[in-house]
């Protein structure tokens, strides 16, 4: 279960006013804003400081040094980010032997996004930004963790990539994980999402189930919160 | 820990690039010990036609006035560890002649082959490690942490200061062992060769590694510090080349700049030699006197002044020359032990001052070989004021025993070493604090 009580954001023109939000065990709440959630997603990860309020992860809490409670999937800007010139077969063993990662967990979710063996052979720098973020989702999947924060990760992915990454979400949703999707994507939302919520100019404005949304002229809702 | 070490293994000697630059290093440092070594032979095979020539030479004169005006030459060698710093050393090949004039003159002489013997420009192993080793080292130091995402990837899995550290670490010691067993594995080389090292050099030789190893961390955290300055950014590039070229170029030569204009306090060598000359000649005079107010004066009558003449010289104008030569050189010393303090300021400037030390042809051989030559001549006036003096003609003697005119300049390292060791390290820790606390900053926003 993730509790985000208060939370409240300032940093230059970005502004959060307090959030309350509650996920419970085996929902998907996607969180839409049209100009992203790079900060949230750092405060959540307990890389930055709230202005204000607690994020409360069930088995743990956000703070420096990484969060015990919740997985973290951010969306990948550039793969050359990850450049360490180890391939990426020597670094999932650096994975995990140096942080524990279960290694059978990282084979599986390859297997589900159908990466290729001689891919492990390879430097980040040399896969597409698709093949390495499958990589790299399965080595953030790879810990045991209740909770699970996800920034924008699909953004730009082709349909395939994003067909198995809802399987993957699926999955551990029926696994009993609360999964909290930040995005801009209202069409992924509705496709995804057990609740949404919209925020604008740093305000939750509008939450509405699944079930809701689909009565919903979605280019509507669109045009009024993410326009 | 085992991990960090197998996966900084993967990093650096899985990438073909690195192994690329590794192998050209190891190549070049190979080519140039060879190099010194065949130097080293060549000028084994020289110093013995050398002793060959000033043992027929002496056999030449006829007299002890002809011995007392061409005298004999000085041979400079330096300890056999100078073929791994034959470019980085302050002499060139010199060489100096003991007679009975009033100049030391020290020599490098272009004749022969010495004509395309061009010094210089880091052509040495020493050399070759300090421009393309502290490249390599900034540039690793620069690819170490990859990017602030990766970073705050990291920090997810694992404390970033238990990630810093051990990354550093481990990195760090596969590469020193690169570069230990780079320079032992030469030296093993080298005494395969033939070449022999005394316990003393060897142990030299080791010292100077181990500081070499600390200059090479000392890039490599810096190249890690200047790509946390910069945050990661792609111009980076121009961050590191400046760095690079200001510590392994421009500190160097601002130093030696500085050296030479606190030399130029010295007295000029020729104001010396002229003041010398001037003592000689008034005593000269005097004798010239004495035969002008005596023109018909018996031989006996000459020579026996001659004589007097020449032990009032050695009572008061040679002690007076010798005094002079003396304190020109303590003021040169003066010189030396500033600049020597005063490259302690950053590593690569000491590197320079003992690379010049460790070879023998250092600052300090320099003193020792003026001192060495000051010390011959005044047994070389007194043999052959003796000689010329105790009877008519005897047959010329050689002065020269047991290879006297081979200067031996031993490998040194400078007092200061154990300072110049920490102050290095202490920039390096310096260097790791630093960019931890920034990149603190860059992971952690407040």
């Amino acid at each position: 279960m993730i509790s985000i009580r208060g939370l409240g954001l300032e940093h230059g023109d970005t502004l959060l006013e307090p959030l309350s939000l509650d996920i419970a065990d085996g929902e998907i709440y996607f969180l839409l804003d049209r100009l992203g959630f790079d900060l949230l997603f750092q405060v959540l990860g307990g890389l930055r400081r709230a202005a204000a309020g607690e994020v409360l992860f069930a088995g743990g809490s956000a703070g420096n040094g990484g969060c015990q409670g919740a997985a973290f999937i951010n969306r990948i800007a550039d793969v050359a980010d990850f450049e360490t010139d180890a391939r990426i077969a020597d670094w999932i063993d650096f994975l995990c032997s140096a942080c524990g990662f279960d290694r059978e967990r990282i084979f599986k979710t390859l297997l589900v996004c159908n990466f290729h063996e001689r891919h492990l052979k390879k430097r980040a720098r040399e896969l597409t930004p698709e093949i390495f973020k499958q990589a790299y989702l399965a080595v953030s999947l790879a810990v045991d963790r209740p909770n699970l924060v996800i920034n924008d990760f699909i953004r730009g992915a082709d349909k395939s990539f994003e067909l198995k990454f809802n399987k993957l979400l699926l999955q551990m949703k029926a696994q009993g994980r609360a999964i909290l999707y930040l995005g801009s994507d209202i069409f992924y939302a509705s496709e995804i999402a057990d609740r949404v919520g919209f925020i604008k100019d740093g305000r939750l404005l509008f939450e509405a189930d699944a079930a809701d949304l689909k009565e919903m002229d979605i280019k509507d809702l669109y045009l009024k919160f993410l326009n | 820990m085992f991990a960090f070490f197998c996966f900084e293994r993967r990093r650096i000697f899985g990438e073909k690039k690195n192994l690329i630059f590794l192998a050209f290093i190891s190549f070049l440092s190979a080519y140039f010990v060879w190099s010194g070594l065949n130097e080293y032979r060549q000028f084994q095979v020289e110093k013995k036609v050398f002793l060959k020539f000033e043992e027929e030479r002496v056999k030449q004169f006829a007299t002890y006035v002809q011995y007392g005006t061409f005298g004999f030459r000085l041979l400079f060698e330096a300890s056999p560890l100078n073929l791994f710093f034959a470019n980085s050393s302050i002499l060139q090949d010199v060489e100096s002649n003991v007679d009975g004039f009033e100049a030391i003159r020290v020599d490098s002489s272009f004749k022969g082959n010495k004509l395309f013997l061009k010094r210089g420009f880091f052509k040495d192993f020493a050399g070759i490690l300090f421009v393309f080793g502290s490249l390599f080292m900034l540039y690793l130091g620069n690819l170490a942490l990859a990017s602030q995402v990766y970073l705050r990837f990291m920090n997810g899995c694992m404390s970033l200061k238990k990630f810093y550290f051990l990354t550093t670490a481990a990195r760090l010691f596969w590469l020193d062992l690169f570069f230990l067993a780079l320079g032992m594995g030469m030296f093993l080389l080298v005494r395969l060769g033939g070449c022999v090292f005394s316990r003393g050099e060897t142990a030299i030789f080791l010292r100077y590694l181990f500081f070499l190893i600390l200059l090479l961390d000392f890039f490599y955290l810096l190249g890690q510090f200047t790509a946390v300055l910069a945050g990661f950014r792609r111009v980076f590039f121009l961050w590191f080349f400046i760095a690079w070229f200001l510590c392994v170029f421009l500190l160097p030569e601002m130093s030696r700049i500085s050296v030479f204009n606190e030399s130029r306090s010295l007295e000029s060598a020729e104001k010396v030699n002229l003041e010398k000359f001037r003592n000689l000649m008034a005593l000269e005079k005097k004798f010239r006197e004495y035969l002008k107010v005596n023109p018909t004066a018996p031989l006996d009558q000459v020579r026996e002044m001659q004589k007097r003449f020449a032990v009032q010289f050695i009572n008061s104008s040679y002690l007076v020359n010798t005094g002079l030569e003396t304190k020109y050189l303590r003021e040169v010393e003066r010189v030396i032990t500033g600049h020597e303090r005063q490259s302690i300021l950053f590593p690569t400037t000491y590197y320079q001052f003992i690379t010049g030390e460790v070879s023998g042809k250092g600052y300090y051989g320099y003193l020792d070989f003026m001192n060495y030559i000051m010390e011959l001549r005044n047994r070389f006036i007194q043999f052959y004021l003796k000689k010329r003096y105790e009877e008519p003609e005897p047959p010329v003697e050689p002065f020269v025993k047991n290879n006297e005119n081979i200067f031996r300049s031993p490998s040194r390292l400078p007092a200061t070493f154990p300072l110049g060791m920490l102050a290095t390290a202490l920039y390096g820790l310096a260097l790791f604090i630093l960019a931890f606390w920034r990149l603190q900053r860059l992971v952690f926003q407040p």
